[in-house]
């Protein structure tokens, strides 16, 4: 009996087997105005040799699962014969869902997987949990750490003690990576150059060039001067999918701070944008979302929690999520959380070497637990009992 | 008459003079920015590029493809499948109906305000900002920049 792990998350799905590599594949579908006609389904995107203009279609909705049929034609595509070839009478599946997901989502879900697709067994749970068990593997002594998931659809920040999610320390930020591409496209279209459109573009723009400022007000100082001295200031040069297939950032070295460039490149000059864009994540009021940044509601959750166990709980924060990944990202989590912190407590945070990954891996580590077998739920149980037994199984 | 003409062309064109531009009650404000931040939550700007073209004709169920496999997949149940499994986002939450409930759930999750100062950036450039525009409440931080807002951006799209 194999075991299929599958994270799945609003931009991308993270699925494998638990014996195998773990493949990260976009979880929408694409229509392109150049190819009309197909709809393209999740890494069909390969196929795609002009991406502008591209237009998304994604099942989920604010961080929820709403629009099955969008999921189910990706999920035909992902356990069909072109990608893992699920043989579902003899496959489990352990598949994430979002905290505090709603009933009715729940139910549809199992519907589809015992019903629809026949899987063997099922084990619904928390992407959070999955990365806390990988932690408490890899650090035995520990008892409680402190997940933060920043995904493309919100930021969750969740305590964990002994394997049990603390559900009155769970705290949610509306601030996901989808906000910040489109914050992104908003300022560079007023700015710049329309860019509204072109949200496979700008989002690499963001990975490529943006980071977390650790002194905001020091580099907001840099990012105005002139010229040279402008050590903030970096060119983009935008894709034109014929003679440049990606984009990329100009290096420094050939830069011209005066005048414009001769080539017929499409050039982004990006100053501030480069640091205030991440910056949403520590300071949601900037754009006028009246909710705490991360640093404040990891302290905020923290207190939330009994007395002797919050030294535990400053001690272990980890950092997942595809967010996590802008350069000086975790050194100002660290920088922010000791200042707010008591003084006699230590302060940890931890990125792991994959935080898009780290949740899958928990999920594979999971699978190989001898305690498994008792964590889900079989198709004959749910045949038998219905709804009821899931329920009560599953603590999502 | 050249003198009078001039001087009643310079009337229509918008006054600049703060005591006749119109200025917008902190409702107006709150609706404006309420409206800015749906639109960050957006997942396409663009039309569906297929919207346009004309309907399809339907495939035909093919049975030959279902009839080869041992395993019959359960066949869904058509209409109501789609309409239960299509609501949105919003419908759902209020199908929780989570007043009701009791400890925390999707609501009470949701962060807090912050206690820390809010800052203010420019709505031109970016950069932190220590004025307001008087009609509409938009930040900026010099005097060219307050001329490209006037022009571009201060009272168009209002509710």
């Amino acid at each position: 009996m194999t075991t299929l792990v599958l994270d799945n998350g609003a931009y991308t799905a993270k699925i494998g087997y638990s014996h195998e590599k773990v493949s990260v594949i976009p979880n929408c579908q694409f229509r392109s105005k150049t190819l009309r006609l197909k709809t393209f389904t999740a890494n069909q995107l390969d196929e795609i040799k002009d991406p502008s203009g591209l237009f998304y279609i994604l099942p989920f909705q604010k961080g929820y699962l709403v629009n099955w049929d969008v999921q189910r034609k990706v999920w035909d595509h992902l356990f069909g014969k072109e990608m893992f070839k699920v043989d579902f009478a003899d496959t489990s599946i352990v598949i994430t869902e979002p905290y505090f997901n709603f009933t009715s989502i729940q139910e549809s879900m199992n519907e589809i997987l015992f019903e629809e697709y026949q899987f063997q067994a099922a084990l619904r749970i928390n992407g959070g949990s999955l990365s806390a068990h990988r932690y408490f593997q890899e650090n035995n002594s520990e008892l409680c750490c402190i997940v933060v998931d920043s995904g493309f659809s919100f930021t969750h920040i969740v305590p964990y003690c002994r394997g049990r999610k603390m559900k009155d320390g769970i705290c949610r930020i509306n601030v996901g990576g989808k906000l910040l591409t489109n914050h992104l496209k908003e300022i560079i279209s007023y700015r710049q150059l329309h860019v509204m459109d072109e949200t496979y573009v700008i989002n690499q723009v963001k990975e490529d060039v943006c980071y977390v400022s650790q002194d905001f007000y020091k580099d907001m100082g840099i990012a105005q001067l002139k010229g040279e001295e402008n050590l903030v200031m970096r060119d983009y040069v935008l894709p034109d999918f014929s003679a440049i297939k990606k984009g990329f950032c100009k290096p420094r070295e050939e830069m011209n701070f005066t005048g414009k460039y001769k080539t017929g490149e499409q050039i982004l000059r990006l100053t501030n944008e480069r640091f205030a864009v991440p910056e949403m994540l520590f300071h949601p009021a900037d754009i006028g979302i009246q909710e705490m940044g991360l640093p404040e509601a990891i302290v905020n959750s923290i207190n939330k929690m009994p007395e002797e166990m919050q030294p535990h709980f400053f001690k272990n924060i980890i950092l997942t999520g595809g967010n996590t990944l802008f350069p000086g990202f975790r050194d100002r989590v660290y920088k922010d959380v000791r200042a707010l912190a008591p003084t006699e407590f230590q302060v940890s945070v931890l990125q792991p070497q994959n935080p898009i990954c780290y949740a899958w891996e928990g999920g594979k580590l999971l699978a190989e637990n001898p305690d498994f077998e008792e964590m889900v739920v079989t198709r004959e149980d749910y045949e038998e009992n219905g709804h009821i037994i899931c329920e009560e199984k599953f603590d999502v | 008459m050249p003198h009078f003409g001039s001087a009643w062309l310079q009337c229509l064109v918008r006054s600049h003079d703060p005591n006749q531009r119109r200025v917008l009650d902190s409702a107006t404000r709150q609706r404006r920015l309420t409206r800015q931040l749906e639109a960050l939550e957006k997942d396409n700007f663009q039309d569906d590029p297929h919207a346009s073209l004309p309907q399809l004709v339907k495939r035909l169920p093919q049975f030959d493809e279902n009839n080869e496999s041992g395993k019959r997949r359960k066949k869904t149940r058509g209409d109501h499948f789609k309409q239960r499994f299509r609501k949105n986002f919003q419908a759902l939450l209020e199908e929780e109906d989570l007043s009701v409930s009791e400890g925390p759930n999707y609501l009470t999750a949701c962060a807090e305000p912050s206690k820390l100062p809010q800052r203010h950036f420019c709505a031109v450039c970016g950069f932190p900002s220590h004025y307001t525009c008087v009609s509409c409440g938009a930040r900026y931080c010099c005097v060219r920049c307050l001329g490209t807002h006037h022009e571009t951006r201060c009272l168009k799209w209002t509710v």
